[in-house]
């Protein structure tokens, strides 16, 4: 069996040099080994600082809050949305999906001239409701990001979701009552 | 030192070798090692251990870091494949790193390589149809490509004999147009499906629906548990690879099978560079493989050669294989090596949601839909495009991936999309390509891969008669989900090229002339006869139905009858 399946690391390193001199040497690699062995992306991809990730978890939560169930920040929804955009999105995708975040907290201190992160959740509703109405394109890929991360975490899963692992069989017409959940689907 | 070389040689000699490991091959080298033969089995990509490899299969859904995303190293790395969904983030391993071979395209074509022991018998759909004689006659009746050399009786027996041992869930119609199989228990249709299928079969005499016909144990015979597989767990996650290998592949079935004989060795990471000949015997000797990870060469021999390196595989190493013989490509005296390339044609069709019965569920996830047999252009049903479509589809509650009203969000979305939403059913057509010979692959001479082997060129496309065709599947699939009670009813007509569908099929087809034709009814070279081609790049036409079934069947025939010219001193 052979030991690497990815392109060997020089071809890599070099993809980061060139990659590195068209940006100005503003990278931030995510060295982070993923789960199965695999070496992320390690050059094109924006720093995160910890208030981006504060906000993003906030917003997320807002999306996808605590009902009987935990909400989005709890799930760490905000961890896959930010592990996606490194990992999967080209550099100006990710730049522009951090600036629709800047807008949601320029909103705010308009507002209320205070950060997103410390408005009451009416107030954030507020920004989240104005965000949909002036920043559609946006608010819908944060919805949409918000949905994946929480429903395939942990918590949204198994606590939200009825989770089959195996089945065992499958029925094709079965009785289903309100609050049985929607089936985590296979795939 | 002659005594060394022949030493040397006969350490490298088998009864039969056997190119590739996928549905055909793996099949190929059951029923060789089952008959005695020393079989050695070559498979370019890595070996992919049943069970253990299947790194995907038992994860929870939280322990995968893209929800199936593909990261921009993925797509960097193989970004043909990158176009389209079978390359995800739980196969990405499967599949071969297209920058280390680089087809040229000069229309666009969507090249499927798998880089594992198993092929594609690992991520196939399985879907399981018989072809039947309004297929092996089309060629003839209508005068596009050659007639084939053999008719559905010549099969049948083939056909029974493959699925007692794969496992094919599904329901007998006894319909001409789709024979059947011998079945498993067929899958259960969800509810909206079995409406649908009542109101379709009511308001359109002659048509019919039924569940998909699949290679997934929905029991288990002797002929399976034998070999280590059990039944069917309904995780509907078959395409990671199954670790009750519940579904039939290579790992699961042909190649338990062929190991328990003691008769084979497998040999991963060796790429067949050409098949050698012998002008004077006039046959095929063995063949020369290259090492993928340490670049050595060297050769294997037999008297008996099965190329089932897939279609574009297959056709690929004959043309690589030049001799004084064969200056362009081996058995290629009819010059058709390469034309005749085809695909079906799908992502066509309509949908539509069920209003109500929000009271209503399935439990468990199944691996299949439903299926609608052929009906255009048999009996009074005749239309302005030539051959025929069947539609896969199915019927099922949305899930918490639906988009809610727009700017939804908070309290009120989230225990929305925690309850199933609407009932809605979809069918998409699988339609028939003509054989048209100016739809081909080459070798590109001037542009090598990796391993210095000329890399695959590929020009081929849909047509007017295909184009029609898509009109009528969208329109017939709108008809009839109207007329069943659906709501809403869309049609859509997404972008299918060829390739896209991964049943590619022809390029080095059966005839019974070898002026026109690369290989005999028997599957054999018609130039050199002790080298069979039993993979798709043997069909001569494409009929309309999911062709993996027929490879296996063709496959088991050629190797009774290899064996059996073998025994009669005629290879």
């Amino acid at each position: 069996m052979r030991p690497y399946l990815f392109s060997p690391m020089i071809e890599r390193r070099t993809a980061i040099e060139r990659i590195s001199l068209l940006v100005g040497g503003a990278l931030s690699p995510q060295l982070t080994a993923g789960l199965m062995g695999q070496v992320l992306n390690e050059g094109d991809s924006v720093e995160i600082t910890d208030a981006q990730r504060d906000l993003l978890a906030e917003v997320a939560d807002v999306i996808i809050p605590e009902t009987d169930t935990p909400g989005a920040k709890e799930a760490g929804a905000h961890e896959f949305i930010i592990r996606l955009m490194r990992d999967c999105y080209e550099l100006p995708a990710q730049e522009k999906f951090y600036a629709g975040l800047a807008r949601i907290d320029e909103r705010s201190q308009t507002a209320y001239e205070k950060p997103f992160v410390d408005l009451s959740r009416k107030e954030q509703i507020a920004i989240m409701t104005e965000t949909g109405k002036k920043d559609k394109g946006y608010f819908k890929q944060i919805k949409q990001l918000s949905q994946v991360g929480y429903f395939t975490s942990e918590i949204g899963v198994t606590q939200n979701l009825q989770y089959m692992p195996i089945p065992g069989r499958f029925e094709g017409d079965v009785p289903y009552e309100k609050g049985q959940g929607v089936i985590m689907n296979a795939r | 030192m002659p005594n060394l070389n022949i030493e040397a040689k006969k350490a490298n000699t088998y009864d039969a070798i056997v190119i590739g490991s996928g549905v055909s091959g793996g099949y190929a080298a059951k029923e060789l090692t089952e008959k005695g033969l020393k079989v050695l089995m070559l498979e370019r990509g890595r070996m992919l251990n049943h069970v253990a490899d299947y790194e995907a299969a038992m994860k929870h859904p939280w322990e995968f870091q893209y929800n199936g995303q593909l990261t921009n190293e993925q797509k960097e790395r193989s970004p043909k494949l990158a176009r389209d969904y079978p390359y995800n983030e739980m196969t990405a391993d499967y599949w071969m790193c297209d920058r280390d071979s680089m087809y040229v395209e000069k229309k666009r074509f969507d090249w499927f390589r798998p880089d594992i022991v198993g092929g594609k018998s690992i991520m196939w759909g399985r879907q399981c149809y018989r072809f039947s004689d309004l297929d092996f006659e089309a060629n003839a009746r209508d005068g596009h490509g050659v007639d084939w050399p053999i008719r559905y009786k010549d099969i049948a027996p083939w056909y029974s004999y493959v699925e007692k041992f794969a496992g094919i869930s599904g329901e007998a119609l006894g319909l001409p147009q789709l024979p059947d199989s011998e079945f498993l228990p067929p899958m259960e249709m969800t509810f909206v499906e079995k409406e649908v299928r009542k109101r379709i079969e009511k308001n359109f005499p002659g048509r019919h629906m039924t569940i998909g016909r699949v290679a997934n144990l929905s029991a288990a015979k002797e002929a399976q548990l034998g070999v280590g597989r059990g039944p069917c767990q309904f995780r509907n996650r078959c395409q990671w690879g199954c670790p009750f290998g519940a579904y039939f592949s290579t790992q699961s079935a042909t190649l338990p099978a062929a190991t328990a004989t003691g008769n084979l060795t497998l040999r991963p990471d060796s790429i067949v560079r050409e098949i050698l000949f012998d002008n004077d015997t006039q046959k095929g000797t063995g063949v020369s493989v290259i090492d993928s990870q340490t670049q050595e060469e060297r050769e294997f021999y037999s008297p008996i050669v099965f190329v089932c390196a897939s279609t574009v595989g297959t056709t690929a190493i004959l043309l690589n294989s030049i001799s004084d013989r064969f200056p362009n490509g081996f058995g290629n005296d009819s010059g058709e090596l390469g034309h005749n390339l085809m695909d079906h044609h799908f992502r066509a069709g309509a949908r539509g949601t069920w209003e109500g019965d929000h009271d209503r569920y399935i439990y468990g996830h199944r691996p299949n839909g439903i299926y609608i047999p052929r009906f255009a252009n048999i009996g009074d049903d005749k239309r302005d495009f030539l051959r025929g479509f069947g539609y896969q589809g199915g019927g099922l509650r949305g899930n918490w991936r639906r988009a809610v009203a727009e700017l939804s969000f908070g309290e009120d979305f989230k225990n929305t999309v925690t309850e199933p939403g609407d009932w809605s059913m979809g069918l998409g057509g699988f339609g028939e390509t003509l054989p048209y010979h100016e739809n081909r692959m080459w070798l590109d001479k001037d542009n090598l891969d990796k391993w210095g082997i000329p890399v695959v060129a590929f020009d081929a496309e849909f047509k007017e008669n295909e184009q029609k065709m898509r009109e009528a599947i969208k329109n017939d699939a709108a008809e009839m989900l109207e007329s069943a009670g659906l709501k809403n009813v869309r049609t859509y007509d997404g972008e299918s090229f060829p390739g896209s569908a991964i049943h590619e099929m022809g390029t080095a087809r059966m005839g019974k002339d070898p002026e026109t034709s690369v290989c005999n009814g028997n599957n054999q070279v018609h130039a050199a006869k002790n080298v069979f081609l039993t993979d798709g790049a043997c069909m001569t036409s494409v009929s309309c139905v999911n062709p993996s079934l027929t490879f296996m069947a063709l496959t088991a025939r050629a190797v009774d009858f290899a064996v059996g010219e073998m025994k009669k001193g005629n290879l």
